[in-house]
């Protein structure tokens, strides 16, 4: 399919292009973090590169940086900076650990329904999918009410109790999640052969043993790529950190912090924006081969 | 060395080496990052440090000559011995004073053993946050930030200042004194039904600014009157067009509070009044009309991007040097005067301009008072269903203290709520051009005392302001609907909110 | 819940040599049932427990004024159906997710044929195009946001360099453009998606089918419409079916950027129910906007599924 050498550089071209152009706005978002807010809002023309970078924005909000601090330490002069509404290394912290929470009970709870699901015959096999994938029906706004008042009652608020908070907000992640990761969790189980299982279990292994020693080894690359998928719509998720926690703020709730009454901190959002997308897209490296096996979800078995 | 002087270190020490590499001296770049402007909204550019060291050095909040008052530490020390470990919360919008509390509030645990959060969310988050908690009688918050429109909404799940201080003695805190706080922003944005709802916190007022130096050059006298603004503002875009600048800037974002207000200033202006006496809208009456019509007029002579613009974008617009007139909030002009700013020191500002009359309040509903300033001020509230109310009333009481708002006015230059705050020499010295400057502060109060309006004071207004009202108005503005008639979108709003009211049974 | 736990026997007798004899047979392995359970369990509690409250709620009717909760079953939902902003509401968010699926499947499609090649330099391009997902969709709607202002945002400026828009328009502040400017993120943002689920499916296509077309000398794009486009139905109906999903119910984006304006310009079902709550704080309404979305969204994929004999 590969085509003669000048159709094969003209696929280049085109390649490259195309990456480039989806690239663009993330570039351009870099570009504004390091750029004085001068050049941000220049009336007159669009500033590409003639402007003198300056990290600040990084540094208050990745390094506690106090944004007078520096004229301070250089004698220029007093004021204070509030920076500390702006540090974000707490909420990068919180965002970790829950994405990381919610990505955990995601997948302990989907490879178990998966593996069941792709491996016995039982009634309601298909209504039981067909609930899964509902949960992804549901506009988080119509259970925002609700889930704060379930929340209160039940001790999930974080005001009530940190650790409890972090739970809350875990779980109703992993029920966020839970389609996408049962559906590619059957995907990736589906490929692997019953036979292997049979063998197993004509050996003398039960189910549990099975599934332990022999399916899930083979399954790894899918399960990281399952978890990494979860990790992200877990690290962007908005309306419900929003509304669910008050002490606990996750990065896209902090990033909203910056929008102020006297204006948007368009230096601050660029930056954490920037630096938002580094652990996402690590994992995402490690496990782009499994995921580009495994997002047909299934539907090209029978 | 503590993880954060560390990091803070390394910042620098990195940040010098790259630039040294570009033959740009340490001082230089340290100087222009910090001081060029960077990134930081009107607010935050007030808060720059100074180039001029010798004049203003001495007059940062977080200098050792403006540390706690030693009383009001040991007042704290004494009485909040029983809640030592409490934890208080309260949301808030990113306000000026908002922001410096946060920063403040360290010395505030240090002397109480009392922590405090502070959550920050977008204006319009607040108030849903807000609701939820009054609604279900969360006691999430201990204080509430409520905006003078949603004060009516408000008043039945906060506790009455005054009448705590004289009802738990042995927690009020000495030399508080009430009077201080100004009559007017008392009258206008913290007393409801003839209580208080809260304390005065935070008071954006609109006021009229102008390019001294655009003006001058075009021989134009600073405008007094709404039909010397329209004028002026014609004139310069015409003027002005050829060179990227517009006659005046709006925050006219459709469905926005920020639309809502701009609206309500122009119907005053023009003898109108959102509501009669007899609780009717009259937004769709003659003058109303008028008034909405002579925004369609300034529209024309403000950037387009005007429509997707709340107050963000008018300042940007201010600071970019894309218009030379605006009446609008006092807030961005510490901002303005920032260095690095490409316009410091050129803006001016005055009294608001007037129309030809006003409605008097007696003609109007739901307490409305039609005046030339509008004001988006905002008062703390202690919540009924806090479980830590009295810890949250030391707090309260710290936070609206004398010294504590005083330094909270210098560290951001944005008008303070204590009469003695204005008087400050501190607060004095600072009215010079420059970062986080005070010369825009004695306008500001002269048109607090004589020029400050304020919308109705009704449990539906939060809705209605920052829905109803900013959505039609974005349909006409933006020529979704109405076909650019004034008259039939007003009436169109006029039937939703008298029905809205009549249900309510208002 | 319980007529879902009983539809859980098993078909098949369970394993005859009870490895675990003092257990329950249906708590042993062998059973479906220790293996649903978990997901169902987090699905009853917080699944179908906040849907029957959020259900209550939107048969209350609340007083503004007073905030009192009054049982009115019919209230919100005869309200519904003599709302204009619903029924304009329903027209963008169909609007919004047709277009945007359009070109999320066009162009993913595409995207994913170019990319879909072994040679050197094809696996950086690739992983770079999953960038976009990273991105907190509240944070690319600002990005855009500053991107799309017409003053100083780069892409309008490049737009009206082109001569393609007047001097200083406001994309996002015309009610006639705003609804492109917020479906250009929501494209831009998952579109790679797409290209993923479609690399995925390209990646699992046997390859005999292809060689001999190719001995027959079926051209390449021949090839595509007779065998890729046909084998692939599949993968494509159950990414329809996905991002459509999420499409209905996208919020982000609208709220971010436009706040469903210029006036109800880019009102979507989801955004308008943020507004009733967020600015008029009433829950109950709001919760019945937010449930005829699920309703919508369980009618149409469900013919969908039908349509296309979809099976999960």
């Amino acid at each position: 399919m590969e085509g003669s050498r000048p159709l094969r550089i003209l696929r280049d071209l085109a390649a490259i292009t195309v990456t480039g152009l989806f690239m663009f706005p993330i570039f351009w978002w870099a570009l504004t973090s390091i750029k004085p807010i001068s050049a941000v809002f220049d009336k007159d023309r669009v500033n590409f590169f003639d402007f003198v970078p300056t990290f600040i924005n990084y540094g208050v909000t990745l390094f506690g940086q106090s944004r007078s601090q520096l004229a301070i330490d250089e004698g220029l002069g007093m004021g204070v900076a509030g920076a500390d509404a702006y540090d974000s290394r707490q909420s990068i912290l919180e965002s970790i650990i829950i994405s990381l929470g919610a990505t955990t009970i995601t997948m302990a709870v989907s490879v178990f329904a998966a593996y069941a699901i792709s491996r016995m015959a039982f009634r309601g096999r298909g209504h039981y999918l067909n609930w899964v994938l509902g949960q992804r029906f549901m506009p988080p706004i119509a259970i925002l009410v609700p889930l704060v008042t379930i929340y209160k009652t039940a001790g999930l608020r974080d005001t009530d109790n940190l650790y409890m908070g972090y739970l809350g907000l875990m779980m109703i992640y992993a029920l966020m999640n839970l389609p996408i990761a049962v559906l590619l969790m059957k995907s990736f189980l589906d490929d692997v052969p019953k036979d292997v299982d049979e063998a197993a279990m004509i050996d003398g292994a039960t189910r549990w043993q099975t599934f332990r020693k022999v399916v899930l080894p083979m399954v790894k690359g899918g399960v990281a790529a399952s978890a990494v998928l979860v990790f992200i719509f877990s690290w962007t998720e908005f309306l419900l950190s929003l509304f669910l926690t008050t002490d606990i703020r996750t990065v896209p709730v902090k990033i909203q912090t910056f929008v102020t009454s006297t204006g948007n901190e368009w230096g601050f959002i660029a930056a954490l924006g920037t630096a938002a997308i580094i652990p996402s897209f690590i994992f995402i490296l490690l496990v782009q081969k499994h995921l580009v096996r495994g997002l047909t979800l299934g539907s090209l078995k029978e | 060395m503590s993880f954060k002087d560390h990091d803070k270190l390394t910042f620098i020490a990195d940040a010098a080496r790259d630039f040294s590499a570009r033959r740009i001296s340490k001082r230089d770049f340290l100087k222009k990052m910090s001081l060029a402007g960077v990134g930081f909204s009107a607010f935050n550019l007030g808060l720059l440090g100074s180039t001029r060291p010798s004049r203003n050095r001495s007059f940062g909040i977080g200098d050792a000559a403006y540390a706690q008052d030693a009383d009001v530490t040991k007042w704290l020390k004494d009485v909040s011995g029983p809640f030592k470990g409490t934890k208080i919360r309260y949301t808030s919008e990113a306000t000026p004073p908002t922001v410096v509390l946060d920063k403040l509030k360290g010395e505030f645990t240090e002397a109480t053993g009392i922590e405090v959060e502070i959550e920050i969310v977008p204006l319009e988050q607040v108030l849903a946050k807000a609701t939820q908690d009054v609604q279900g009688q969360l006691g999430s918050y201990d204080l509430y930030y409520l905006d003078q429109s949603w004060v009516a909404t408000f008043a039945q799940d906060t506790v009455d200042p005054i009448a705590y201080y004289k009802e738990k003695p042995d927690l009020a805190m000495p030399g508080m004194d009430w009077d201080d706080f100004s009559k007017p922003l008392v009258d206008g944005l913290a007393v409801y039904d003839g209580h208080w709802v809260g304390i005065p916190f935070d008071i954006p007022i609109m006021v009229t600014m102008y390019r001294k130096d655009i003006l001058e050059k075009h021989k134009i006298a600073p405008p007094n009157t709404v039909d010397e603004f329209v004028a002026a503002v014609k004139m310069i875009t015409e003027a002005e067009k050829a060179n990227g600048m517009y006659g005046t800037g709006l925050q006219a974002k459709s469905g926005h509070y920020s639309l809502e207000c701009d609206w309500t200033q122009v119907v005053w202006n023009n003898g109108g009044s959102i509501f009669t006496k007899d609780k009717k809208f009259s937004g769709n009456d003659e003058a109303a009309v008028g008034g909405l019509k002579i925004y369609q007029e300034l529209l024309k002579n403000a950037p387009p991007e005007s429509t997707n613009s709340t107050w963000d974008g008018q300042f940007q617009m201010m600071a970019s040097g894309q218009c030379a007139l605006v009446n609008s909030w006092d807030e961005f002009f510490p901002g303005l005067d920032a260095d690095g700013s490409k316009v410091q020191g050129l803006w001016e500002c005055k009294r608001p301009i007037r129309g030809a009359s006003y409605r008097s309040p007696g003609d109007a509903g739901f307490g409305e008072i039609p005046n030339p300033a509008h004001q988006g001020g905002s008062i703390l509230g202690l919540s009924k269903y806090s479980k830590n109310v009295d810890a949250a009333w030391i707090f309260m009481q710290w936070a609206c203290s004398k010294d504590i708002m005083t330094r909270c006015t210098l560290g951001g230059g944005f008008a303070p709520m204590r009469i003695s705050s204005f008087n400050d020499p501190r607060v004095k010295a600072k009215e010079v051009v420059g970062p986080g400057t005070t010369r825009h502060l004695p306008i500001v109060l002269e048109t607090i005392n004589n020029d400050m309006a304020s919308e109705p004071d009704m449990p539906l207004w939060a809705g209605f302001s920052n829905n109803e009202i900013p959505v039609a108005l974005g349909k006409l503005l933006t020529g979704q609907d109405y076909g650019g008639d004034a008259k039939k979108c007003m009436d169109d709003v006029a039937a939703q909110i008298d029905k809205a009211v009549a249900e309510a049974g208002l | 819940m319980s007529s879902n736990t009983a539809s859980l026997l098993p078909r098949e007798t369970a394993s005859p040599e009870s490895k675990r004899g003092w257990l329950p047979s249906w708590l042993s392995s062998e059973h479906p049932f220790p293996w649903l359970f978990p997901a169902a369990a987090l699905m009853v509690v917080f699944g179908i427990y906040p849907l029957l409250y959020a259900l209550t709620l939107s048969l209350y009717k609340k007083n503004a004024a007073t905030r009192k909760m009054v049982f009115a079953p019919d209230h919100n939902w005869t309200k519904i159906l003599s709302d204009e902003r619903v029924w304009n509401a329903l027209f963008n968010t169909f609007l919004y997710t047709g277009i945007a699926l359009v070109f999320q499947l066009v162009l993913g499609m595409l995207i994913a044929l170019l990319l879909d090649s072994d040679r050197k330099g094809y696996g950086i391009l690739r992983a770079m195009m999953t960038l976009p997902l990273v991105i907190p969709p509240a944070v690319t709607a600002m990005m855009f946001l500053l991107m799309l202002n017409g003053s100083f945002g780069v892409l309008s400026r490049g737009l009206i360099a082109m001569g393609l828009l007047p001097t200083g328009f406001s994309i996002l502040g015309n009610a006639s453009t705003a609804m492109a400017g917020v479906l250009l993120a929501e494209i831009w943002q998952w579109t790679p998606f797409m290209v993923l689920i479609m690399l995925a499916g390209l990646r699992s296509l046997p390859k005999e089918p292809f060689e001999a077309a190719a001995i027959d000398g079926a051209s390449g794009v021949q090839a595509f419409f007779r065998l890729t486009l046909p084998m692939m139905s599949k993968v494509i109906a159950i990414a329809v079916l996905i991002r459509g999903i999420d499409l209905f119910r996208a919020f982000d984006y609208v709220k971010v950027m436009t706040d469903s304006g210029p006036g109800t310009a880019t009102e979507t079902l989801t955004s308008y129910a943020g507004r009733i709550y967020f600015g008029n704080a009433d829950f109950p309404y709001a919760s019945t906007i937010a449930l005829l979305t699920l309703i919508i969204v369980i009618v149409v994929s469900s013919a969908f599924m039908k349509a296309f004999k979809v099976k999960l």
